[in-house]
Formats: C-alpha cells, sequence, structure tokens
C-alpha cells in the first residue's frame, strides 16, 4: 500500500499542470509539520500552540540567510533546522515543569511574542511586508522548474516521515507514549519526564522547520501573517481530524485539509468557519480522527480476537 | 515628569486596566467552577459589542442595549456549555482548550461572514467632552469602565460569598463529588458559571467599543486578560481583577517610558516570567504535585 502511495507521488506529477503541483507541494509540507506537531501533542501528550512560529523560524531562517548572504540550499535548510530545533528546546526547557492549559498560555505567549519581533525586526524580516525567495540551487543547480521542486519536497517528506515512523518504533518513540498516557507510570520505570518533553519539543520544532523552510521556497514569498495563531490551530486540525499519535492520521488530516479550501472555491469567505466546524465536530463526535474509519472497517474484514486500543493505536496501523 | 502627567498614564492605565481586569474575571469564574479555560472569550467579548450595535441600530435605550446585551450573552453562554464543552468534560485538557477555540473561531468566522471587516462606532451616552480635575482629563467613558468594573466585581464577590448559588458553586470548584452528594446539580453550576462568564465577557465588550471601536479583531484583548489571570493566579477574583488592572497599568507604563515594540511584548514577558517563576501567580495556591 505504501509503496502504491509513493509510486503515485513519484509518477503523477508528471501529468499534472503546474497548480496542482504547487497544492501538491502544500499538501507535503502540511503533511511534515503535521507529523512533527502530532509526535508533541499526540505521542508526548503536550499542547503546543506555537507550531506556526517554528515554521516563522524555519522560513525566516531560509529567506535571510538565501536572500542576503546568498547561501545555497542545502547549507539554508540545515540552518534552519538547527535555529528551530535550538529554540524549540529553548522553549521546552522551562516547559518542562508546566502542563496542560499553563503549557497552552506559555506557548501562546511565544508565538505572540515571536509575531510582534518579525514585524519589529523590519529590516531583516521585512516587517508586515513580508520578504521574497527566490527558487533554491542545490549544489550549484537552481530548482527552476516546478517538477524539480515538488522533487525536492518529496524527499524531504519521504525522509521526514521515514524518521518519525521510525522514531515512533524505538525504545525512545515509545516512552513518548508512556508519558501521555501515565506520567507517573512512566516514571516509575526510569523515563526522563523533563527529558522526553525537551526533545518532543526540539523535535517537533525541527519537523516544523523543515515545513516552513520548504514553504518559504515553494511559495516564494512569507508574511507574518501566515503564522499567526490561526496557523497553529489549522495545523492542530491536521492532527485532530487525521487522528491523534498517528502519522498516516496527519497525512490523512493534511491531504484532506489541503484539499478542503480547493473544493469550497466558490465560496471562500466560508473556508475559516467551515475549518472551526469541522475542527469542533471531530474533536465532540470522532476524537480519534478519520484514523478510526479505518480501524473500524480493518477489524470488520479481519476479525481479531483483542481490541486493541491507545498505545497501540500507532503501531497497529503498520 | 510631573504628578500630572503621572496621574493621567495611571488613570488611563487602570481604564484600560479594567477592561482587562473583567475580561480575566469572565476567563477565572468558569476555570474555578470547572477547571476550563476559555480561549474562545475574547471572541464572546466582540460578540458582546456586535449584539450592542445590533440593538443600538434598532434605536433602543442605552439601558436597554445593556440589559439585551447582557441576557444575550448570558444565553449564549448557556448554550455553549451545554452544546461544547459538556460533552468533552471529562476528555484530556487538550481537546477542551482547542474545543474553546474553535468555538471562538466559528464566532468570529460568523461575525465576518455578516459585517465582514467594517469598522463600526457605538454611541453612548458618555461619549461627552472629557472632565478637567486638577490638569487631569477624565474621558467620561473610561470612568464609566471602571464604576462598571467595580461593580461587577464587587457584586460578583457578594454573590459568591453570600448566596446559596453562589455558596454551590464554590463548593463545586472545591470538590466535585462532595458537592454533588449534598444535593448540588454540578451541571447546573457549569451552565451558571459560563453564563455568568459570558455575561461579563459581553459586557466588556459593550464597554470598550464606544472607545475604541467595533472590528471582528476586538477580542484579541484576551491574551492580556490571560495575563491578568496568571498574575492573579487563575483561581482567585480578586487576584484576576487585580491583575487586570497591573497589566493596564503596566502596558501604559512601558509605551511611554520604554517604546511602542516594547508595549505589546511587555503584558506576554510578563506572562511568561510568571509562567516560570510562580505559575500559581500572586494571589493563587500552589498545588502540590508532582508530574
Amino acid at each position: 500500500m505504501l509503496v502504491i502511495v509513493l509510486a503515485a507521488l513519484a509518477v503523477v506529477p508528471f501529468f499534472l499542470t503546474s497548480y496542482w503541483v504547487y497544492l501538491t507541494n502544500l499538501f507535503l509540507i502540511n503533511a511534515i509539520v503535521a507529523v512533527g506537531l502530532n509526535i508533541l501533542t499526540g505521542n508526548a501528550g503536550q499542547i503546543s500552540l506555537c507550531q506556526s512560529s517554528f515554521m516563522a523560524i524555519g522560513a525566516y531562517t531560509t529567506a535571510v540567510l538565501s536572500a542576503r548572504y546568498g547561501l545555497p540550499y542545502w547549507l539554508t535548510l540545515p540552518a534552519a533546522m538547527a535555529v528551530a530545533g535550538g529554540t524549540g528546546a529553548l522553549l521546552g526547557y522551562p516547559a518542562r515543569r508546566l502542563s496542560d492549559i499553563y503549557l497552552a498560555l506559555a506557548t501562546f505567549g511565544f508565538l505572540e511574542i515571536f509575531q510582534v519581533v518579525i514585524e519589529e525586526f523590519s529590516d531583516l524580516t521585512g516587517g508586515v511586508r513580508g520578504i521574497s525567495i527566490g527558487r533554491p540551487s542545490l549544489f550549484g543547480v537552481t530548482l527552476k522548474s516546478d517538477l524539480s521542486l515538488y522533487c525536492l519536497v518529496l524527499a524531504a517528506a519521504v525522509i521526514m516521515i521515514w524518521v518519525a515512523s521510525n522514531l515512533m518504533r524505538s525504545r525512545f518513540g515509545r516512552a513518548f507514549n508512556a508519558v501521555r498516557q501515565s506520567p507517573y507510570a512512566a516514571q516509575a520505570l526510569g523515563i526522563s519526564i523533563g527529558r522526553v518533553k525537551l526533545i518532543t519539543f526540539a523535535l517537533s520544532a525541527v519537523f516544523a522547520a523543515v515545513g516552513g523552510s520548504l514553504m518559504a521556497v515553494v511559495v516564494g514569498f512569507i508574511d507574518p501573517l501566515e503564522f499567526n495563531v490561526i496557523a497553529s490551530l489549522r495545523q492542530i486540525t491536521f492532527i485532530v481530524v487525521g487522528g491523534l499519535g498517528s502519522i498516516a492520521g496527519s497525512v490523512i488530516g493534511a491531504l484532506v485539509l489541503t484539499a478542503l479550501p480547493e473544493l469550497l472555491r466558490g465560496v471562500k469567505e466560508y473556508v475559516g468557519i467551515i475549518y472551526a466546524i469541522i475542527l469542533l465536530g471531530f474533536l465532540l463526535f470522532m476524537p480519534g480522527g478519520l484514523i478510526t474509519i479505518w480501524a473500524i472497517i480493518r477489524d470488520r474484514i479481519w476479525r481479531k480476537p483483542v481490541k486493541i486500543e491507545g498505545a497501540n493505536r500507532a503501531a497497529s496501523l503498520d | 515628569m510631573t504628578v500630572t502627567i503621572a496621574l493621567q498614564l495611571l488613570f488611563s492605565g487602570l481604564s484600560i486596566g479594567a477592561v482587562y481586569a473583567l475580561v480575566a474575571l469572565a476567563i477565572v469564574i468558569p476555570y474555578k467552577a470547572s477547571g476550563v479555560l476559555n480561549f474562545g472569550q475574547g471572541e464572546v467579548v466582540t460578540l458582546g459589542a456586535y449584539i450592542a450595535l445590533v440593538f443600538t441600530q434598532w434605536g433602543v435605550d442605552y439601558w436597554l442595549v445593556l440589559l439585551g446585551t447582557l441576557v444575550v450573552s448570558a444565553l449564549f453562554g448557556l448554550i455553549f456549555e451545554r452544546v461544547a464543552i459538556r460533552p468533552i468534560v471529562r476528555a484530556p485538557e487538550f481537546t477542551i482548550v482547542i474545543a474553546t477555540f474553535a468555538v471562538g473561531l466559528i464566532i468570529r468566522g460568523a461575525i465576518r461572514l455578516y459585517w465582514e471587516d467594517n469598522e463600526y462606532s457605538l454611541s453612548s451616552p458618555f461619549n461627552m467632552p472629557p472632565l478637567n480635575l486638577g490638569g487631569v482629563r477624565l474621558n467620561a467613558n473610561f470612568i464609566w469602565i471602571l464604576v462598571c468594573t467595580a461593580f461587577v466585581s464587587g457584586s460578583s464577590a457578594l454573590f459568591f460569598k453570600y448566596t446559596r448559588f453562589g455558596k454551590a458553586m464554590r463548593a463545586v470548584s472545591q470538590n466535585r463529588a462532595a458537592a454533588r452528594l449534598m444535593g448540588i446539580v454540578v451541571e447546573h453550576v457549569y451552565m451558571t458559571a459560563w453564563a455568568i462568564s459570558t455575561a461579563i465577557g459581553a459586557v466588556a465588550g459593550l464597554l470598550m467599543a464606544p472607545v475604541t471601536g467595533i472590528n471582528p479583531e476586538i477580542g484579541n484583548i484576551l491574551l492580556k486578560a490571560i495575563v491578568g489571570a496568571v498574575i492573579g493566579g487563575f483561581t482567585s477574583l480578586s487576584g484576576a481583577l487585580v491583575g487586570g488592572l497591573v497589566v493596564g497599568v503596566i502596558e501604559t507604563f512601558s509605551g511611554v517610558f520604554i517604546g511602542g515594540t516594547f508595549k505589546h511584548i511587555a503584558p506576554f514577558v510578563v506572562l511568561i516570567v510568571v509562567l516560570l517563576v510562580r505559575p500559581y501567580g500572586f494571589f493563587g495556591r500552589a498545588q502540590v504535585r508532582r508530574v
């Protein structure tokens, strides 16, 4: 199944118009960010309202380094990841002590500070007017065509998702789930909760930075409005709709919600409210997300003697 | 700096702070009752301003506008709690936080659809030339805000202290199970807390509308109100009041002395510092629980 999806993603864009390639790029970028957020929120159980700030860090690091200093993309992307990972760790360090609403508040505060910082340091960031970025160059080759750019985004998405799925099957990844489900039990088993929180914050920041950096080169223009709290909530919508704690769920959520505004193009002004209604509806009526539909169907076809829930939800999708 | 300027700044800081204090109260009351922080409260403030706008456009007297806004927003609070919060009250904190955000976005989206991004102004009997008190100019709207804030906080303090229902609400916030065993209908307490909170939030919107104008973004004051509530410790009504006023004063003074940029950042810096140093604020009690 995975192979079919990958093959389709590799071949189909060659037959699509550039607008559809652009949309597919956006979908893959959203998927990267959603997977990262899902590790933090769905697996480790930490609320973060500042994921779009980390995206902004990735986007602006790339933009400033390439536009001002002319660095090639293979240098700016790692730089973006490093800056965001460092900031994520800096934020995660105090956040180790906070949980639930206090964490929501602290990340909300961070997001607001970061918005103001982008707007005020307009010499560097272009302020509210935004900043534009040229096409990226890799090892001396400028990715001029849409397809070459698409290849870059696809490669990044495959690598990031591959890293995430391997990580979640490691000893370390299972510790994330343990911290969410029972902090006390996790601590009793020798898992350092503070360290897990710190690492998940930094990790999800790196994912968001990759997404942000790719977005900067795909869209070619960034301004602070794209990284406000609404954007953070949109990313949360991806993982709630797809399925919390599931990598496949994150990707599905990103796919559905990237396609949605296209379906609603005739009634553009309704997009915001429809997003919010979908978010609330899923929280109220389908807290497991779309991925639970697949679980129900699978259980109908291959009946299982024991119903697996919770901890194995992510693992049972493989 | 002369005393007059300092007093002038203090007055405007306190007046802005009074609005934050009202919204902070509106955040703390349902949080105390049901442990839910309403991130949609900012949009309730916006909604209050627009309800007042509708009533005013019908040509209703100011006092009836005030009454009508109270009633409609309280009804909205009842529905909000019943539809969006009650079904998930036992869900993880994440679900509840995001659900209140979603409700806020729905309100904002609906307001945008109907009124679009136009700027409206609200007439009020207090739109008069400012009073002059020994060189300090006092805007009548600001005085009215301060009076209303004093009235709301005073009456809610009396309500929680002396009335039967207020005591029931305190009992629920202390121990839900025990309160239920004493025959208190906990669900009614939740709904009432939300109705009171949305009514206070809507009044804050109505009070600030003549000063700031009305647009879909005025609910953004929520963040500053939250900072006030955090300074106050989140579980204390008097703390929320003082915290809101403090935020208003800090904002005004830092804007004058340090500069415009810092004016916007100052409240959030205070927020993060308070969260890190004293997560239970200056009026709240520490929860002794290690995770």
